[in-house]
């Protein structure tokens, strides 16, 4: 008879996941540093409002908004390969891996529910900041749209850094080096294409130019700067002061500190005026294909032998990643978008 | 009658280094079999083998008559690894049902099947217990009872008395034997050859990665012997027992038994160990009544076993 049955690693990790005060310690830590963050913002707010800046109430909404996407995200990338990196080292580690591949529990079961378990960890963190994020309905300026889009980044970044620290601890047989190499991967993600992006201009042809778009399309931060930039309305010879954006490109940062470093490669300045570069539906199909493909080659990492022998999951993944490729073809001119001709240098 | 293990020809190679070398091993049904080798000997290398987790390089193994291939072992075999980890942070109860959803089993049997587990390793009072509170013994008992989960026919222990003490050993022959009694094949390793001399059936010797002898515990004895050992021990004057004894050494007679060798037992007093040629019960009757004969006190007079240890030590001298 057939019958249902939850993948085991799930129901394990679900289980220990929230024993001891560890858990509810990240968890309290977590949703404090975000209310922090939030005060912070609307203290500056307010200090801009006193010394004689015009600071309206949804731009307050706006730039609570944007400062505490930019702390979840934060968080994210670093707990989620912290999460992961451990999952599959620390079975080998604990000397449990043998016993795990004794039994007939498939790698595949093996890694999503490591994986899943991990993840779940994180859903919930970013569940538990919704009431935090509530406080920026009390001053609105936030569309839906704008909240759904950073929603979803949020999950696809959590998901792909998972991943990498999934991968790195397939990888690797000490969980210390698993992690090491975990956050080098991130910090090659995130910090040389900013680094790069600083220097840029100083060694392009004519100097001053801005960096492609495409240099930071695997870096989540650009991405949420992207998703998080209101684009100014623009009618024929100028702007239009109806649908000036509250948040404007002398304003792209709502007065957050450092944020303007993101701005490259986001924004640009044409003869039509701003343009906000969308390149978080880069960063959403690249980040989609990297964890299809991480997910694969951690599926044969984990294997006791045969390591690469094709198996039958390789068709399935093989068809995945075919898939979100041609995904990524047909819909290239909806997410490969290049900016206009360089009228003015960038804001900040 | 098919055996329950059989390995032909079974090799396997880590880059240059053969750890095992063409092992043909047989195991039949409901036996236990020791497998003994000092460390490096190969003998994890063959029980990894049999549970699946490594590919032979060359040779083939057979499960009850089925040609043993990746992933087709897992719900015939249990396999309890020498270095074993346990998750400190579940439950004892939790542990083998996290084991038993491993294996596929039903959520109507998986309970059953933890408390009959548990009472089988005598670890019911300690159900609720976190796994990293229990002794050394009882984590070894419960990760034998992992290895049960499945009810599998064959039941693979890399070193399972490695570390415990002897309460804890005695328990876990015990628990052997229980397992026997339930027709269970056990292949076991150590390279402590006195935890398997008592309980086990069958024995094999490894060392380099070849098999050097295998068979039932009292053939092996046997054919390593080569010959018998009787201890005597007289009520006085060893000496005059030993220039009696010592006197038939390397004589021909039909009567007695050929004498090899004359020695004092080297911790007890009085006492003198006689090696012959062969184990001949008449031969060594005649012997004692020689001795008796001469004027010679006996108070003790037996056949001395060799133990496994001795043995195993004089086969791989020099080696």
């Amino acid at each position: 008879m057939l019958h249902f049955q939850l993948n085991p690693i799930i129901v394990k990790e679900v289980r220990t996941r929230m024993r001891g005060m560890r858990p509810y310690l990240i968890l309290t830590g977590f949703l404090v540093l975000l209310a922090l963050t939030g005060l912070g913002i609307y203290q500056l707010m307010l200090q801009q409002a006193r010394f004689g800046g015009a600071v309206l109430s949804a731009q307050v909404g706006q730039a609570l908004f944007r400062g505490l996407s930019f702390v979840e995200l934060l968080l994210i990338i670093m707990l989620a390969p912290a999460l992961t990196s451990a999952t599959i080292s620390s079975e080998r580690e604990q000397l449990t891996y043998d016993m795990l591949m004794a039994t007939p529990l498939r790698p595949g079961q093996l890694l999503w529910g490591k994986l899943l378990a991990a993840l779940s960890y994180l859903f919930l963190l970013i569940f538990a900041s919704l009431p935090v994020f509530s406080i920026v309905l009390v001053f609105g300026g936030v569309e839906p749209r704008a909240l759904v889009k950073t929603v979803v980044l949020l999950l696809v970044t959590t998901v792909a850094f998972g991943a990498i620290g999934l991968f790195c601890s397939s990888l690797f047989r000490r969980t210390a080096r698993a992690t090491t190499v975990a956050y080098l991967l991130v910090v090659l993600l995130i910090g040389v294409p900013l680094l790069i992006g600083a220097v840029w201009g100083q060694f392009s042809n004519p100097p001053g130019q801005s960096p492609p778009p495409m240099l930071y399309y695997l870096n989540p931060l650009s991405a949420l700067f992207a998703v998080t930039t209101i684009e100014p309305g623009v009618i024929e010879g100028g702007f239009d002061p109806g649908m000036m954006p509250f948040i404007a490109f002398d304003f792209s940062t709502g007065g957050l500190p450092f944020l303007h470093l993101l701005s490259s490669g986001v924004i640009f300045y044409g003869p039509a005026g701003v343009v906000v570069i969308p390149i978080y539906r880069a960063t959403l199909i690249g980040y989609s294909l990297m964890t299809v493909l991480l997910c694969w080659i951690s599926a044969h990492l984990v294997l006791p032998h045969r390591r690469w022998h094709l198996r039958w999951t390789d068709l399935g993944f093989a068809l995945l990643l075919i898939g979100l490729g041609a995904v990524a073809y047909f819909t290239h001119a909806w997410w490969y978008l290049v900016p206009p001709p360089l009228v003015m240098g960038p804001a900040g | 009658m098919t055996p329950a293990i059989e390995t032909i020809s079974l090799s396997r190679r880590y880059g240059r280094m053969i750890a095992l070398d063409q092992l043909n091993l047989r195991v039949e049904r409901g036996s236990i079999y020791g497998f003994i080798g000092p460390n490096g000997a190969g003998k994890t290398t063959t029980l990894r083998l049999l549970a699946g987790l490594l590919e032979p390089s060359s040779g083939e193994i057979r499960l009850s008559g089925q040609r043993l291939v990746p992933g087709s072992g897992q719900r015939l075999v249990g396999y309890m690894p020498d270095f074993f980890g346990v998750y400190d942070d579940l439950r004892v109860w939790e542990y083998l049902d996290f084991f038993a959803r491993c294996y596929g089993i039903p959520s109507d049997r998986r309970s059953r099947t933890v408390d009959e587990l548990l009472s089988l390793v005598d670890l019911s009072s300690k159900r609720t217990a976190y796994v990293q509170t229990l002794s050394r013994g009882m984590q070894q008992r419960l990760c034998l009872a992992h290895a049960l989960v499945h009810n599998p026919p064959v039941l693979l222990l890399d070193e399972p008395a490695s570390g415990l003490d002897p309460r804890a050993r005695v328990e876990l022959r015990e628990l052997l034997r229980t397992l026997r009694e339930m027709d269970k094949t056990v292949v076991l390793s150590s390279h402590i050859l006195s935890e398997l001399a008592e309980i086990c059936t069958e024995i094999g010797i490894i060392e380099s990665g070849k098999m050097v002898i295998s068979g039932p515990v009292d053939e092996v004895r046997r054919q390593l012997q080569g010959g018998a050992q009787l201890r005597i021990r007289v009520l006085h004057s060893v000496e005059q027992a030993e220039i009696v004894l010592r006197g038939l050494v390397g004589t021909a007679s039909e009567t007695l038994p050929h004498l090899r060798n004359v020695r004092l037992a080297p911790t007890e007093e009085r006492t003198l160990i006689i090696e012959l040629d062969e184990a001949d019960e008449t031969l060594q009757t005649r012997l004692l009544h020689y001795l008796i004969g001469q004027g010679l006190a006996i108070s003790e007079f037996r056949a001395q076993a060799e133990n496994l240890e001795e043995l195993f030590l004089r086969l791989t001298a020099g080696e």
